[in-house]
């Protein structure tokens, strides 16, 4: 895509494709005008290589003083728009300075590129890689060429996963027992557990569990904290009495969940939460909250 | 304020409607183009309508069945999908996602049946999963449809032997496993609804409970027909889990309906084997449970199961089944002190049903139960309640159905002991099933201990009990049961006569406690015994060698005047004589001479002083003549002194046509056809000519007061007599006699004061007739009638 | 074809019980068409029990008859014959035909009907047929011993009438029959 300094016709057509486009997986981001493009997905320490090719339009010449293609991993904090914090950057340089009047290609190669951190889209910050090739020219200004791609991390199972039990209560009002069977969870897993009540003296009208994605940006007096309620999961209808437990299976494949984020380059956190609401007849709330590490869980090879 | 609930909940209801069929609209659409994502969606919607907590249990039912019937719809889509290509498990996961879990739930459970139907899991494991997902729907009325769902869908899918979906050796226990979870939670949920809103509409409440408990009741429905359940699966697991339930959950409607279900739904021979454990159920529900109506459920289903065949009697005695009942009854009663009387009676008369089928010969056990019900019944005093009554009428009756024969009942000790404790009116109704039974089996009474034990039970009847009021009774129901008592006498009956003897003496004992209104109805019924057994002794030889006690028919026509004496104090004049004249007879035939005239003194002396209705003089005038004409015991002197007074009698009548008539019947007194010495003719002629001067006699009192004459037909009468002894031979009977009054009777018919009368004229018609038939004999007849000028 | 039932002298409950159960499935109602009754019922039960075999019911008093207003004597035209009905102790000697035999000549009937001596007899003379149905129960009587239950069941058609009796001797249901014709109906001779 042209991305224009100024308002001119563009003067070439600048195309980046990726060596193994066809048969590397896509998938869909959204751009920010809305439209949603298939892009490629990589790992980290994957090769990203391509070929960047350019071709100037209608017999027009492209005069530059060199091409080059950067691989950009990029940090926006939303309150500091435009302003990105490169915490990955690699450059390959493909041309000196001279004109381009016919279509030229330009192989490219990066090689175990390390990109620790996923492409993410938040609230308040948006982490995202992007192959930017450059064509320098002096008065004119540069002509600039994006292409997105993804980057999403595996982690094998854990191999400690204890459950989370606990007892909470109100002193001779409620008292329940919740357990979920894991503290860890992979973004299609399941959610199994009871909630199992030992004093019922309130008359309850029903129990929903939420999952709760908390993203903080900033640090220390500048964090900025925002909660969303991605899930809200009926568990119970009804009042229950004392001794009945019910059971708990949330499937976390229908939402919309992202990898526990701790500490993203010191600039951003996206943590998650189980949040265990018991609503009575007066529509008064009691709530339990239980962090939980969601993680992208190694696939099967397919 | 009530109105408008009821009026609000039909607009819920109609909205809840409408939302299901608007979603399920949709959801046809999704099913049609196999948009499996629209199915789920448009169905997660409809299903929602089912969340609402505004309508009555009835009301939600109506919209559950609506929703009832479009997820069979889905059901089928999603089989559909499953040939189709679409994973089984895939999508049991993705109904799951749905957020509220209502919908989930029932869309778990039909997708639920297809995965089941599919194979591709033990239906146990599916089974399980869903009756344990279920628990999250806590609401005790969406609940209980919810897990009502469960069971429709789950019912031809249980692993039960046999079916399709049988799994491993434990297959069965798995199937009952299920069932006994859906049943328990549903029961839980149940009973909760007792307790929520407020006390006072607990009467609402209770109301809604009632129209649920089929839902829970149905469960074990479901058990009573699993196949794989054999004998010992349901002693060792199957009732203990359901007792367990029922008797936990403390909650007396549903204890009750539970109860009754577990009796009606599995077979009598695993209840039987079980007594024990049922039994020892009772005392442990709640004291406010009717469990008099449980138990004799119970008896009765025993009862019935001991009736249809009588090859699994030998079970009943080798579980001990009575004493076990009898026990549990006592029990009962004892732990429910405030029992009322009806429920003692009603167990007792239940049991005793129980005992009659199943132990038919033991006439112990019955009286035992007699007993047992007196000894409870004891110190309440009369009963007053009046189903109690009718369950003690039930009671008493049960055996005079059973034996057919009331002899048997007799021998039970404490029978006439549970009469005591009926009031007099009831006794009377007793009394008079007691004798309808022995109608009805013709059953008949041979010994007086037998008689004595009868009549001590219908002594409702027999005599004013304490404490009757008079003006209560109804005379034509009176009548009725009097009559009643009298055909039972009839039924008394034994061969020999010393035994037949004994049994008149108990009878007449007792009837003679009835008092004036009783007796005019039980005394000829007894007469009649007794002249019955003067007949037979009558036939026998006379025994020569007879001792002192023996009967006679002297003795018994002492008691015969000694009996109807009594009818004195009724008093019953014209009754008295019949009897009297009745016996005169039957003491003629014995050829008891001074017994005869004794009875015909007293016939005559009533005549004399107690009868003076003019109408019954001539009935009863008839009668003497009629009895006095076959008498042939009596000497010249006996019978001229009743003669005499007979024909005195006839001739002082009120009516001169009667005092006509019975003089000229009189004319037989003295001519006994069968007795030569019997023949008077001159005293026939006497009578005749009496007779004839009383018509003359009345035939002017007739002209006189009318001015016309009256009949000539008592002249016809006489004529016909004259012709009677004329062809008899009565010499003082002749041609002449007959021709002389011929032409009187003419000459009166020819009167022009006479008013014509047909009947006499054909009554004179057919008379002449006669005399041309006669003469038309020929032979001596004719030439007798031949010199009558006719 | 005319049925009568003519039965009497059933003295319940005095003398019996009930009628036999052998002639009471016997005698179904709607196939009667008339009853003629000698008296001593003699309650109202067998009155109405009666009633319910036929609603012609003519019935002439008894003695014994609980309901005094019973007509001594009571004379009915069936067909082409007249037939009367009288308990008979009013006729004196009881039972005897020649005495009975005036009763008819006065009632003018070609059929009389009477009972009290619990005797069956069916007896034809010049004057017409004098018939005694017995007692239905087989009720004791001082005039006759061994009494078997009996009742009459008359076939009147035009001039002729078939009288059925029926005994029951031993438990078993015995039928006999007479037949009676009469010539004319204005002259009354009989055969």
């Amino acid at each position: 895509m042209n991305y224009l300094i100024g308002a001119f016709k563009p003067s070439c057509n600048i195309s980046i494709t990726f060596s193994d486009g066809k048969s590397r997986k896509q998938v869909p981001i959204k751009k920010e005008n809305g439209h949603t493009v298939m892009v490629p997905l990589f790992q980290s320490q994957e090769n990203i290589a391509g070929k960047i090719s350019i071709e100037p339009i209608q017999g027009k010449k492209v005069d530059h003083n060199g091409v080059k293609v950067e691989l950009l991993g990029q940090i926006e904090m939303y309150f500091d728009r435009g302003n990105f914090y490169d915490f990955t950057s690699l450059v390959r340089e493909l041309d000196v300075p001279g004109d381009i009047y016919e279509k030229k290609s330009y192989p490219f190669e990066f090689s175990t590129v390390e990109m620790p951190y996923e492409t993410y889209n938040g609230a308040n910050v948006r982490l995202r890689y992007v192959l930017k090739v450059t064509i320098s020219r002096g008065y004119a200004g540069s002509i600039v060429e994006y292409q997105d791609f993804v980057v999403r991390n595996y982690s094998p199972l854990p191999s400690i996963n204890n459950s989370i039990k606990m007892e909470v209560g109100i002193e001779d009002c409620l008292h329940i027992e919740f357990e979920y069977n894991k503290s860890k969870y992979h973004l299609k897993d399941v959610i199994i557990g009871k909630i199992y009540f030992l004093l019922v003296r309130i008359k309850l009208k029903n129990m929903d569990l939420e999952i709760r994605r908390r993203e903080s940006t900033g640090s220390g007096a500048n964090t900025h904290v925002e909660t969303e309620t991605l899930a809200k999961f009926e568990l119970m209808d009804g009042a229950p009495v004392r001794g009945e437990s019910i059971p708990i299976r949330l499937f976390l494949s229908p939402y919309e969940l992202t990898p526990t984020y701790r500490n993203i380059n010191n600039k951003f956190s996206v943590k998650y939460y189980l949040n265990l609401v018991l609503v009575d007849e007066e529509d008064r709330r009691y709530f339990k909250q239980q962090e939980i590490t969601i993680y992208r869980l190694q696939e099967e090879t397919s | 304020m009530i109105s408008d609930g009821v009026e609000d909940e039909e607009k819920w209801l109609a909205a809840g409607i409408a939302g299901l069929q608007q979603n399920a609209f949709y959801m046809h659409r999704a099913l049609d183009s196999n948009n499996l994502r629209d199915a789920l969606k448009y169905s997660a919607q409809m299903l929602s309508e089912l969340r609402t907590s505004r309508l009555s249990p009835h009301k939600y039912y109506e919209l559950y069945m609506r929703a009832f019937d479009e997820l069979r719809k889905l059901e089928m889509f999603f089989k559909e999908e499953t040939r189709r290509g679409c994973s089984i498990i895939d999508l049991y996961e993705l109904v799951q996602h749905a957020g509220n879990i209502l919908p989930r739930l029932y869309l778990l459970c039909t997708v639920g049946s297809v995965y089941i139907k599919s194979k591709e899991a033990p239906a146990k494991d599916v089974l399980k999963d869903l009756v344990e997902m279920c628990r999250g729907i806590q609401h005790p009325v969406r609940g209980l449809f919810l897990r009502s769902y469960l069971a429709q869908v789950s019912r031809d899918k249980l692993p039960d032997i046999g079916s399709e979906y049988e799994g491993d050796a434990d297959t069965v226990m798995d199937a009952v496993e299920f069932v006994l979870q859906n049943f328990t939670e549903m029961n839980k949920l149940w009973v909760r609804m007792q307790h929520q809103g407020p006390a006072r509409e607990k009467e609402k409440r209770e109301k809604e409970r009632n129209e649920l408990r089929d839902l829970v009741g149905k469960n074990l429905h479901v058990l009573g027909q699993v196949e794989g359940i054999d004998l010992d699966l349901y002693k060792d697991t199957v009732l203990p889990r359901v007792l367990e339930q029922v008797v936990n959950c403390k909650d007396e409607i549903a204890q009750f309906y539970l109860m009754d279900c577990i009796i009606q739904v599995f077979p009598d021979e695993y209840h039987l084997q079980t007594l024990d454990v049922l039994l020892s159920a009772c005392p442990q529900l709640q004291p406010s449970v009717d469990i008099k109506t449980v138990l004799s459920q119970l008896m009765e289903r025993l009862s019935n199961y001991a009736a249809s065949s009588a090859e699994v009697l030998p079970e009943f005695l080798q579980v001990e089944a009575f004493s076990k009942l009898s026990n549990a009854i006592g029990k009962v009663i004892e732990a429910q002190v405030d029992m009322p009387t009806i429920g003692v009676v009603t167990l007792y008369s239940s049991l005793l049903t129980f005992t009659l089928h199943v132990h038919p010969d033991r006439l112990d056990y019955a009286d035992q139960v007699l007993g047992a019900c007196v000894k409870k019944l004891s110190g309440k005093g009369k009963i007053v309640d009046s189903k109690a009554t009718k369950q003690i009428v039930a009671l008493l009756s049960a055996p005079l159905e059973k034996y057919n024969d009331i002899v048997t009942a007799l021998k039970l000790s404490n029978y006439p002991r549970v009469l005591e404790y009926l009031d007099n009116e009831t006794n009377k109704v007793m009394a008079t099933v007691i004798i309808q039974s022995v109608m009805k089996n013709k059953t008949c009474i041979s010994t007086d201990d037998k008689v004595e034990a009868l009549f001590e039970l219908v002594k409702g009847l027999i005599k004013d009990l304490d404490g009757t009021l008079d003006d209560e009774i109804d005379e034509d129901d009176f009548k009725e049961e009097q009559n009643s008592v009298a055909r039972l006498i009839q039924m008394l009956y034994n061969d020999d006569p010393e035994e037949m003897f004994k049994i008149i003496g108990i009878v007449r004992k007792h009837i003679l406690t009835g008092g004036p209104k009783r007796l005019p109805f039980t005394v000829p019924a007894l007469v009649f015994s007794c002249l019955k057994l003067v007949r037979q002794l009558q036939g026998q030889e006379e025994n020569p060698f007879g001792d002192e006690t023996s009967t006679t028919p002297k003795k018994i026509f002492q008691l015969l005047n000694q009996t109807i004496e009594a009818l004195l104090i009724v008093p019953a004049p014209e009754l008295s004589l019949r009897l009297y004249l009745q016996c005169a007879e039957a003491a003629n035939d014995c050829d008891l001479e001074p017994v005869a005239y004794e009875f015909f003194t007293q016939a005559y002396i009533l005549y004399e002083e107690e009868i003076s209705d003019s109408k019954a003089q001539v009935t009863a005038i008839h009668l003497i003549i009629g009895t006095l004409q076959r008498m042939h015991v009596f000497g010249i002197e006996n019978r001229d002194t009743l003669t005499h007074k007979a024909t005195g009698y006839s001739a002082k009548l009120l009516k001169k046509p009667d005092q006509c008539r019975a003089v000229y019947a009189c004319s037989h007194l003295f001519w006994v056809d069968d007795q030569e010495n019997m023949k008077d003719g001159e005293r026939v002629l006497l009578c005749l000519k009496r007779a004839l001067r009383i018509a003359n006699a009345a035939q002017q009192m007739a002209n006189a007061a009318r001015g016309s004459t009256g009949s000539v037909t008592l002249f016809v009468e006489i004529l016909n007599k004259y012709l009677y002894f004329f062809e008899k031979g009565n010499p003082q009977i002749t041609v002449s006699t007959i021709q002389g009054l011929l032409e009187l009777i003419t000459t009166e018919m020819q009167s022009d004061s006479t008013s014509p009368d047909p009947s006499a004229d054909a009554f004179l018609a057919s008379t002449m007739r006669y005399i041309q038939f006669q003469k038309q004999k020929g032979g001596a007849v004719g030439e007798k009638y031949e010199a009558i000028k006719a | 074809m005319v049925l009568v039932l003519a039965l009497g002298d059933l003295h319940v409950p005095h003398r019996a019980p009930d009628l036999p159960a052998k002639f009471k499935s016997m005698l179904v109602p709607g196939k009667i068409q008339h009853i003629i009754c000698t008296g001593n019922l003699c309650i109202k039960e067998v009155h109405d029990y009666l009633k319910t075999l036929c609603p012609d019911l003519h019935i002439a008093r008894g003695e014994y008859d609980e309901e005094t207003r019973y007509p001594e004597t009571k004379t009915l035209t069936i067909g082409q014959f007249k037939l009367g009905v009288c308990h008979g102790h009013q006729v004196i000697p009881w039972g005897d035909l020649d005495s009975l035999a005036m009763l008819q000549r006065q009632l003018d009937v070609d059929i009389l009907v009477t009972g009290h001596t619990h005797q069956f007899t069916a007896y034809k003379h010049e004057g017409g047929v004098v018939i005694n149905p017995g007692s239905a129960t087989g009720a004791y009587s001082s005039i006759t011993y061994d009494v078997n239950p009996s009742f009459v069941l008359m076939d009147i058609d035009a001039l002729r009438v078939v009288v059925y009796v029926y005994e029951l001797i031993d438990g078993e249901v015995k039928v006999d029959k007479i037949d009676f014709k009469k010539t004319t109906t204005a002259s009354h001779s009989a055969h």
